[in-house]
């Protein structure tokens, strides 16, 4: 598929004709496989903000991503009768590429995330990693290098340094050969997820997908095609997703990235699902009353708003809430605390300031449950929530 | 706290920085894909820079709060340096070569660059012992903290800590998370590994590698809770036995006899001068913590009773006459908790380790 996939790139840098922002239209095609379908793709661009929620322990890494700024991309999405496919461009001024003779590089790489299907569809899963009972399947491609990885196949005969085969000359380019033969030339996983830690490979092949990345002029594009149905997700009407990516120049890996928040896809041709496109409905509420709500109530007791609040770890940050938060999942955060838990750190590395505790094997979040305040507060405050964002780069 | 604690006792005063239980480890585990530049044992002169280089000061760890810290990942070439080889195959293969025998990257660090450096001017007062380092197993990791995957586990069966393979992703917070660095990332399968505290071993009766080939026999094996043990003796009867840098916060369960003897030193005209010792003591502090001198102060008593008396169970333990008597691995418990799990007792105890600790057979979770 790497040869389609190579001119698929090109044909989309030409249809790159940005539309309004946050809407994007799926447009039907006879095969997304075929090439020259991208010339009638219509791209949206998109806002990418810093996911900020959690800091972790790498110095170097929270030094070089201490004022982060949030990034644009474009995307566009295909589909047919079977498979989806998006395509995503985004600036990024070094590719970035994890080396196999270095323990400090990282590489530049982007995820798409996908609602699993559950019985309930509303709200959407949270935006990093799903939360429990509302799982999310993602799609992450990196750009490494060739690896040999022999660990997947339990082949211990090749994992020898070539230095220490005892063999030379015809013998040894053979071995080399061999080895070559193993090698990982991609590095695509998928994943699903039910909260923060909870992220699980898939490996048994129950998700057939093609994500491919392409450095040109400045930029990456990346490209990801996945069946509207499998076993983990029904994708109909209006799709929502969620796109990531990483910089390695950066030191991006896991959390250190930039995220959208959920976005919805049109598919052309079918009816919309007006429930989703609530859910990402703006807030009505008064940001300035919000703002002396927040203040009033004390969240920056445990919550960062501005750097000089509570510690880092003593809950997640609100810096960056804004930008990849649904007004959904914020007014849900308020008056029930406990729906979804951001797990945060593994519970030894702050054991005096924990998140949640378990109570009969559920995550109960330790936040005061906000629903005593008035309905109009929790808007007014869902609305200062959402202007707390990163400007775009 | 897993439900028993495997520990090492490392007797300082006897290491000779042979280097034998690096090589021990170093064919078993790490001479091959990716893990080239790893050295899960080292040995390295202190004081020194150590491996990789100033571990000491790249962070992780906890703070008095309890709080994990931030540090820093080491860097190959720099840090842990780059492991060269050498040009056999052109040399073997009678191919003309015009640099003769030699390296194929320039070497420009690795471990024991300083080698029996040490500190102090020569011959007045110069001094360094060997510090030999496998990773600490603790009760509180702070890799296993650090890790946003919880890929990261420690065994209930004898507290080993593992990385499971299939949960890594790769980011090295674990490397940042841990004090010792004594966790690594594996840059080829973009993995973190460690020492595995030879657990194939250990299950079948056997002491990790590098205990078992310890030329100076300094390296003692046991549960913690076993007061038959010798680790038992020395870290909880004797208190002789302490672990390094404890004032990190995870709690390591690898114990250290600190090195007690060390010549005095010379005045100017290379005359020595009676009743001092090139040793600072401030440095063994440093390392074990304010314990020390109660330790070195049994270990003092004990030799001179031994001296006097030709009775001392301390001294006859830290001899180490055998290794019947030095690892205690009880067998017979690994077997049991096979049995339990209706496992074949050839196979690993604990297969998260091989298998993934959360991915279920198919990959679904």
């Amino acid at each position: 598929m790497n040869k389609v996939l190579t001119s698929l790139l090109s044909l989309g840098v030409a249809a790159s004709a940005a539309l309004a922002a946050d809407a994007i239209t799926a447009v039907k095609v006879a095969n997304v496989a075929d090439a020259a379908a991208w010339s009638k793709a219509k791209f949206s661009s998109v806002t990418l903000y810093p996911q900020t929620a959690i800091e972790m322990n790498d110095k170097k890494a929270n030094e070089a991503n201490e004022a982060p700024k949030a990034k644009k991309a474009e995307v566009g999405a295909l589909y047919d009768g079977k498979n989806i496919a998006l395509m995503v461009k985004w600036a990024d001024g070094s590719k970035d590429v994890q080396g196999a003779a270095s323990t400090t590089t990282y590489s530049d790489g982007f995820a798409v995330q996908f609602a699993g299907a559950t019985k309930k569809a509303q709200p959407l899963p949270y935006i990093g990693m799903g939360s429990d009972g509302r799982p999310v399947v993602v799609h992450l491609q990196k750009a490494t290098e060739k690896v040999y990885e022999p660990n997947g196949n339990k082949d211990v005969s090749t994992q020898l340094n070539r230095q220490q085969t005892g063999v030379f000359g015809k013998e040894l380019a053979d071995y080399d050969a061999k080895v070559a033969s193993l090698a990982n030339t991609d590095y695509e996983r998928v994943f699903v997820g039910e909260g923060f830690r909870s992220l699980t490979e898939v490996k048994d092949k129950s998700i057939q997908s093609n994500a491919a990345m392409t450095y040109g002029t400045n930029g990456w594009s990346g490209t990801l095609v996945r069946p509207l149905k499998d076993e983990y997700v029904n994708l109909s009407g209006t799709v929502p997703v969620s796109i990531a990516v990483w910089d390695g120049s950066k030191m991006g890996r896991n959390g250190l990235k930039n995220l959208s928040s959920w976005l919805a896809i049109s598919l052309e041709g079918q009816k919309a699902n007006a429930a989703v496109a609530g859910e990402l409905a703006d807030s009505k509420g008064n940001a300035a009353k919000g703002k002396e709500a927040v203040a009033a109530n004390g969240c920056n007791g445990c919550h960062q708003v501005e750097a000089t609040d509570a510690k880092s770890f003593m809950a997640p940050s609100l810096k960056n809430v804004g930008g990849y938060s649904t007004t959904a999942y914020l007014r849900e955060s308020l008056v029930k605390p406990s729906a979804v838990v951001v797990s945060g750190y593994n519970r030894n590395a702050h054991s005096n300031t924990p998140w949640y505790n378990v109570e009969k094997g559920k995550r109960v979040s330790t936040m005061t449950d906000y629903s005593f305040l008035d309905k109009q507060t929790i808007e007014d405050i869902v609305a200062y929530l959402k202007t707390l964002k990163a400007e775009v780069e | 706290m897993s439900k028993r604690q495997l520990a090492m006792v490392m007797d300082l005063n006897k290491c000779i920085g042979c280097q034998t239980c690096t090589v021990a480890c170093k064919t078993q585990w790490t001479n091959r894909n990716g893990r080239e530049y790893m050295y899960w044992n080292n040995v390295e002169t202190y004081p020194g820079t150590g491996y990789p280089k100033n571990w000491m000061e790249l962070g992780g760890g906890f703070d008095a709060a309890g709080d994990l810290q931030p540090g820093v990942i080491p860097n190959l070439e720099a840090d842990y340096g780059v492991p060269w080889d050498y040009n056999y195959e052109s040399l073997m293969g009678g191919m003309s070569d015009s640099n003769h025998f030699h390296p194929h990257v320039s070497p420009t660090w690795g471990p024991n660059w300083d080698e029996d450096q040490g500190a102090g001017a020569f011959p007045q007062d110069n001094y360094f012992f060997y510090l030999p380092r496998i990773c600490n197993h603790c009760t509180n990791p702070g890799c296993l903290s650090a890790c946003p995957r919880d890929a990261i586990f420690k065994r209930e069966e004898d507290g080993v800590v593992l990385v499971d393979l299939d949960r890594c992703q790769g980011y090295r917070y674990c490397i940042a998370g841990c004090p010792y660095k004594k966790i690594y990332f594996n840059p080829k399968i973009s993995k973190s590994e460690k020492c595995i505290l030879c657990f194939p071993r250990i299950e079948q009766g056997l002491p990790p590698a590098c205990a078992q080939q310890c030329v100076g026999r300094i390296r003692f094996v046991g549960f913690l809770d076993d007061e038959e043990s010798q680790v038992y003796k020395l870290v909880h009867k004797y208190k002789v036995a302490l672990g390094l840098r404890s004032d990190y916060g995870t709690q390591p369960n690898v114990y250290y006899v600190p090195p007690t003897e060390s010549p005095a030193k010379f005045d100017a005209e290379g005359k020595i001068i009676e009743g001092s010792t090139r040793l600072p003591v401030e440095e063994l502090e440093k390392l074990f913590g304010p314990a020390v001198h109660d330790a070195i102060a049994t270990l003092k008593a004990e030799m001179k009773k031994r001296k006097e008396t030709g009775v001392s169970e301390l001294m006859d333990l830290l001899i180490a006459y055998q290794h019947s008597d030095m690892f205690r691995l009880d067998n017979n418990y690994y077997q049991q908790v096979a049995k339990e799990n209706k496992r074949n007792p050839l196979a690993p105890v604990d297969t998260r380790y091989v298998a993934g600790k959360f991915t279920k057979a198919g990959g679904h979770h």
